[in-house]
């Protein structure tokens, strides 16, 4: 129950926040920090209550479920495992962060913005959250329009282009997963009789050959448009830029990670045998991603644009990881989720901070900044630094995991991902030397961070160091997600395609009742 | 002629006596009050003796049926209707025309569609498409000194008496081969030949052109955004909600009576007009400024949604159309609704320049339209976007993914323009737009509280379905006894 | 096949389609000896528009009271209704007292819509 609690305090609270907001302004911003305060307290108590060391009969820690629609097979099922758990903490920390960020920034209609901002996060914690597929879709769904509303009314000059072009994106893909989410319902319901959307029950379906693919793919759609993978990238650069800094935060911390989670979560156990027929595919768009996103970071003028490819390059390493199929992969996966988030939501504080203080995110026309502003230097080198992959801070952590998982799976296609890694060095300190360095080109005294600024730039400093140093608590808390995820492709052998192959034509008895028990044809074994 | 026929037909029986009275009260004494009162008073009266009537099938032969697709369709109709009734108050309060008729023809065209959805004989079919017709060229050109009005009613009034034409013509040539017009006696008809004769199947085809034109699907949709544009808010919301719904009402019922499904041509013949309806319907949307003929565009599209769960042709499709009709009727008056409360004396409000910036002049109003486009659009949340889920629902089942396909990709030209007036409504606007004179709130209290009532209705539905599930479930039960 | 009293032959309908072709014949014959016998004269006079020894004036399309169509409305509604009142007349006593009940509400509809139709003013004629 207290999971539907953390959903529906943050759903209330944007409410109330809309409506003391047209009273008071800061009404609107106390109850929204407040709100968000509460949830993280919530996720870290549920941290605390549930130490790693009990879980292991079974990893979901709480599962909470009434029926919803119960004629359809739709339940309001919410459920938390260890992924969840880190995502949601990932969430609510950027949250509160994003409505610090906002304080000043923010100064029209703040109650109605801050309705956005906690029903953002409100969808966000329900797709973290969800065990059903429809109401997956749902929250899915439900976290775009307030994200709609971010971008097109509070952001920057040319935000109404921007919007359309991420609503329109993310919900084309976002229709053709729920098609497919409704083949998978009726092939399950004709399988077993039973309908029902819930995730437990439809793992370990089986399809028809041909059919499989084409379900995973409507599900990749909007995994990889979310992602986002380099042909279907284009919204995000636009979004990016023209968001306001905490519809940028939200945007690169969270809403990207949705996508890769529900890689993890949905398209892995689902398809097994269609993911990893997909699988070189999918790595060499990865590692295309990585390249392709860190070049033209490295070329853009535009500093929010800049961080926006940056994101491109560094999602590029998640799905090379996802689709390695390891649990050092994966578990690279979970922790470029949480460092890329706190890595590149902290890039696009510091560019809002750049920003109310010029006007400009044009990179041509800052430099020299260190002597004038020193402590935002000093932030902001660290957290290029943690996006260039410097050991000691988490972002090292996330892409060696991954490197070294995806090197079991596709030696070629790592070696390039790792160029990736020497383009990340190019333009983490292209920022530092286009900003803080060179001839001073401020027109005039500039101010550095005040303590509001400091108390949240610091935050984030310690959780990148905490992760580079100490990731440990993170890779516990994970484990055993990543094992549940990873279960259908446990097996000694490096190619999958052979045996399940020769399973299928020496067994041809036993394949409808073996197929149906969890982990597909790979449990023969 | 039994006495228990008139106890089943009390809801129509109530209609034409409200007709009558009213009538009576504009000869005696005009007063926009009292006639507005006797209205709404008559179909609540006449909701309530439908819910006297339990689910169960009854017969009046030869003409109707009263079954539980009828109940649910008389249903929905007679709320429509009210709804309609109550956005009209402050709609007509404001403009010098005589009044008082509105509202006696509004009972008489909501009549015909009553009647017409519980039709199982052409006769009764012919009947009631007239009433409806004739009651609605009056109303379209109500408003008769306004800009538009007459093109919009003479246009309607050629085109559907033409349309009535082709449907007489084709009833006649369905005659002539079966014998019968009575629904059930030519399914029975039908069972007994195995392949559709010629001239059956041309008469089928002359009467798809008569309802095709009711429903406004491609290609018979050309009259549809002139006479949006031209006809009063109120009446644009009925035409888009009673006027098609009472008809897709019948054309499910002759279909499933007549078991028609089975033929693949005339399958063949509505998914070619399906898919039209949503490429052209949301296609020409995109250009629209003027936001009723945006509407009506949109609902050209949405009747093709609709048609495909009618394509399914199983009780899932069904149950997926009746749902989807709900969700529409409650998204289109609340739309018109928001047309109608921000049209002043002079004009309607149908520009897109008419709602730059509503949202911070009048964020109720404002947040209700928001919501219904949302609906219209498909969003988590409303209504419209668990009907959606509902029509993809029964189209994956029966695996038409040519219809399911086109329907995903109509959905996202649709989502173009409805953000769009969405943009418009929450974009800054530069100048103190002048203020429109707007009537005393109280006059506009019936209109503001059915436009809430209907944004309520919206999210409740579409954040809670479930009851609305069993609600058509358990009505269909006994209309589906045949599938 | 024999000609019962519920089953009719198309041969049956032969009386009522001479009748109908006698009468067009008729009116055929009629339009066409005439112009053929009809002595014809063409003068400059003969050929003018003329109206009653009065030279005509103006435009003959000059609009017309609302009132007359209004009065043709109306006798067109309570023509029709006498349409319906001959075949209840006829069959009076088969229809009994349902059909008299039945007439009785037709009729008190038309009469309500006639005294509308009067309280409105239409037979007004200033």
């Amino acid at each position: 129950m207290i999971l539907a609690w953390l959903i529906i305090l943050l759903m209330v609270g944007g409410i109330l926040a809309w409506i003391a907001g047209r009273f008071n302004a800061n009404f609107a911003r106390w109850i929204a920090l407040l709100t968000t305060l509460a949830s993280f307290l919530i996720s870290i108590s549920l941290w605390l209550n549930n130490p790693t060391t009990t879980v292991k009969a079974t990893n979901w820690m709480m599962r909470y479920e009434v029926p919803w629609v119960p004629q359809w097979g739709v339940s309001f099922s919410l459920a938390l495992d260890g992924l969840s758990l880190l995502m949601l903490l990932l969430t609510f920390f950027l949250g509160l962060l994003s409505i610090l960020v906002s304080w000043r920034e923010i100064k029209t209609k703040v109650g109605f913005f801050h309705f956005n901002i906690l029903w953002v996060l409100a969808g966000i914690s329900g797709v973290f959250l969800t065990m059903d597929l429809f109401l997956f879709y749902f929250f899915w769904e439900v976290m775009l329009i307030p994200m709609y509303f971010l971008i097109g009314i509070w952001g920057h000059a040319n935000r109404m282009y921007a919007a359309y072009k991420f609503f329109i994106f993310t919900q084309a893909s976002g229709l053709l997963m729920l098609l497919s989410i409704l083949g998978l319902y009726f092939i399950h319901g004709s399988n077993t009789g039973s309908y029902t959307f819930n995730y437990f029950d439809l793992l370990g379906t089986t399809f028809p050959p041909a059919i499989g693919p084409w379900l995973m793919a409507g599900f990749l759609m909007a995994f990889l448009v979310k992602l986002p993978v380099v042909p279907f990238h284009s919204w995000l650069p636009d979004a990016h830029s023209e968001a306001p800094t905490a519809g940028s935060v939200i945007l690169a911390g969270l809403l990207l990670k949705t996508g890769a989670y529900g890689l993890l979560r949905f398209v892995i156990p689902l398809f097994p045998e269609a993911a990893q027929a997909f699988a070189p595919w999918a790595m060499l768009l990865g590692v295309v991603g990585i390249l392709y996103g860190a070049i033209l970071a490295f070329s853009q003028t535009d500093l929010k644009r800049l961080i926006a490819y940056t994101s491109v390059s560094h999602m590029g390493f998640v799905i090379l990881g996802v689709f390695s199929f390891n649990e050092w992969a994966f578990q690279g996966v979970v922790m470029q989720m949480i460092t890329h988030g706190i890595s590149t939501g902290a890039l696009f504080i510091m560019a809002g901070f750049l920003y109310e203080r010029l006007h400009t995110r044009d990179i041509r026309q800052m430099g020299g900044f260190w002597p004038a502003i020193p402590r935002m230097g000093v932030f902001a080198s660290i957290f290029a630094m943690a996006s260039l992959g410097l050991p000691g801070l988490g972002n090292f952590i996330a892409e060696f995991l991954t490197l070294v998982g995806s090197w079991q799976a596709n030696n070629l296609l790592t070696i390039f991902a790792t160029i990736g890694l020497v383009a990340a060095t190019a333009y983490s300190l292209r920022i530092l030397q286009k900003v803080f360095l060179g001839k001073n080109k401020a027109e005039h005294p500039l101010t550095d961070l005040s303590l509001r600024e400091m108390s949240i730039a610091l935050p984030l400093v310690v959780a990148i160091l905490w992760l580079g140093l100490y990731p440990q608590p993170v890779l516990d808390r994970a484990k055993p997600s990543v094992d549940e995820q990873l279960e259908a492709y446990k097996k000694p052998t490096i190619k999958p395609e052979i045996p399940a192959q020769v399973t299928l034509q020496t067994l041809p008895a036993d394949t409808v009742r073996l197929l149906n028990t969890k982990g597909g044809i790979h449990a023969l074994k | 002629m039994r006495l228990s026929d008139l106890y089943f037909l009390m809801p129509l029986l109530i209609l034409v006596g409200a007709a009558t009275l009213n009538m009576l009260v504009v000869a005696v004494k005009r007063n926009h009050k009292v006639i507005f009162g006797i209205t709404i008073v008559a179909h609540l009266v006449a909701v309530f003796t439908l819910l006297q009537l339990n689910g169960s099938s009854y017969q009046i032969p030869p003409f109707f049926v009263m079954d539980g697709w009828g109940i649910f369709n008389l249903g929905l109709i007679l709320l429509t209707s009210l709804f309609v009734t109550l956005l009209s108050y402050a709609y007509f309060e404001q403009r010098e025309e005589r009044k008082e008729e509105y509202y006696l023809l509004l009972i008489l065209a909501t009549l015909g569609a009553c009647v017409l959805v519980i039709s199982q004989h052409f006769m009764a079919l012919f009947l009631g498409l007239e009433i409806l017709s004739v009651a609605l060229y009056s109303l379209i050109a109500y408003l008769r000194t306004r800009e538009r009005s007459d093109e919009a009613g003479i246009k309607y009034l050629i085109l559907a008496a033409l349309s009535s034409a082709f449907l007489l013509f084709g009833m006649a040539l369905v005659y002539a081969v079966t014998g019968t017009m009575s629904f059930p006696e030519i399914g029975v008809y039908l069972q007994s030949v195995s392949e559709l004769p010629l001239l059956l199947l041309t008469g089928f085809g002359l009467m798809i052109v008569g309802i095709g034109f009711k429903l406004g699907i491609v290609p018979f949709h050309m009259w549809a955004p002139d006479v949006y544009e031209g006809a009063p808010a109120p009446v644009t919301a009925f035409i888009a909600t009673v006027s098609k719904g009472g008809m897709m009402g019948l054309l499910i019922r002759f279909f499933s009576q007549a078991d028609a499904y089975r033929y693949a041509n005339l399958m063949l013949i509505f998914t070619i007009i399906a898919i039209a309806s949503m490429l052209a319907g949301n296609l020409l949307a995109l250009r629209q400024k003027n936001i009723k003929r945006l509407l009506a565009y949109s609902s050209i599209a949405h009747l093709g949604y609709i048609l495909v769960a009618f394509l399914a042709g199983n009780r899932l499709g069904v149950e997926a159309v009746s749902f989807y009709l709900v969700a529409y009727f409650i998204t289109s008056l609340g739309a018109f609704g928001v047309v109608a409360l921000l049209s002043d004396t002079e004009r309607d409000a149908d520009q897109l320049e008419d709602y730059r910036g509503l949202f911070w002049r009048r964020p109720a109003t404002a947040a209700v339209f928001t919501a219904m486009l949302l609906s219209l659009a498909g969003i988590p949340l409303t209504a419209g976007f668990v009907g959606k889920f509902y029509i993809l629902a029964s189209g994956v089942n029966t695996q038409q993914w040519l219809l399911v396909l086109m329907l995903v990709l109509n959905s996202v030209i649709g989502l173009y323009y409805y953000i769009k007036v969405i943009a418009a409504m929450f974009a800054q606007t530069k100048s103190v737009q002048e203020r429109r004179k707007v009537l005393h709130p109280a006059l506009s209290f019936a209109s503001g509280g059915a436009m809430a009532i209907l944004g309520l209705l919206l999210i409740w539905i579409g954040v809670y379905p479930t009851s609305l599930v069993q609600l058509i479930r358990g009505l269909l039960a006994t209309f589906m006894t045949t599938f | 096949m024999e000609t019962t009293a519920t089953t009719h032959l198309p041969s049956d309908y032969l009386p009522i389609l001479i009748q109908f072709a006698a009468a067009l014949g008729f009116v055929i014959f009629a339009i066409v000896v005439t112009h053929l016998i009809g002595p014809k004269r063409h003068s400059k006079v003969k050929d003018a528009a003329w109206e009653c020894g009065v030279e005509s004036v103006g435009n003959a399309r000059t609009p017309v009271s609302y009132k007359y169509f209004m009065t043709a409305i109306l006798f067109v509604i309570f023509d029709v209704e006498v349409i319906f009142l001959y075949p209840w007349a006829v069959n009076f006593r088969g229809l009994g007292m349902e059909g008299f009940i039945q007439m009785i509400v037709f009729m008190t509809m038309l009469m309500l819509g006639f005294y509308y139709v009067i309280k409105k003013g239409i037979l007004k004629w200033e």
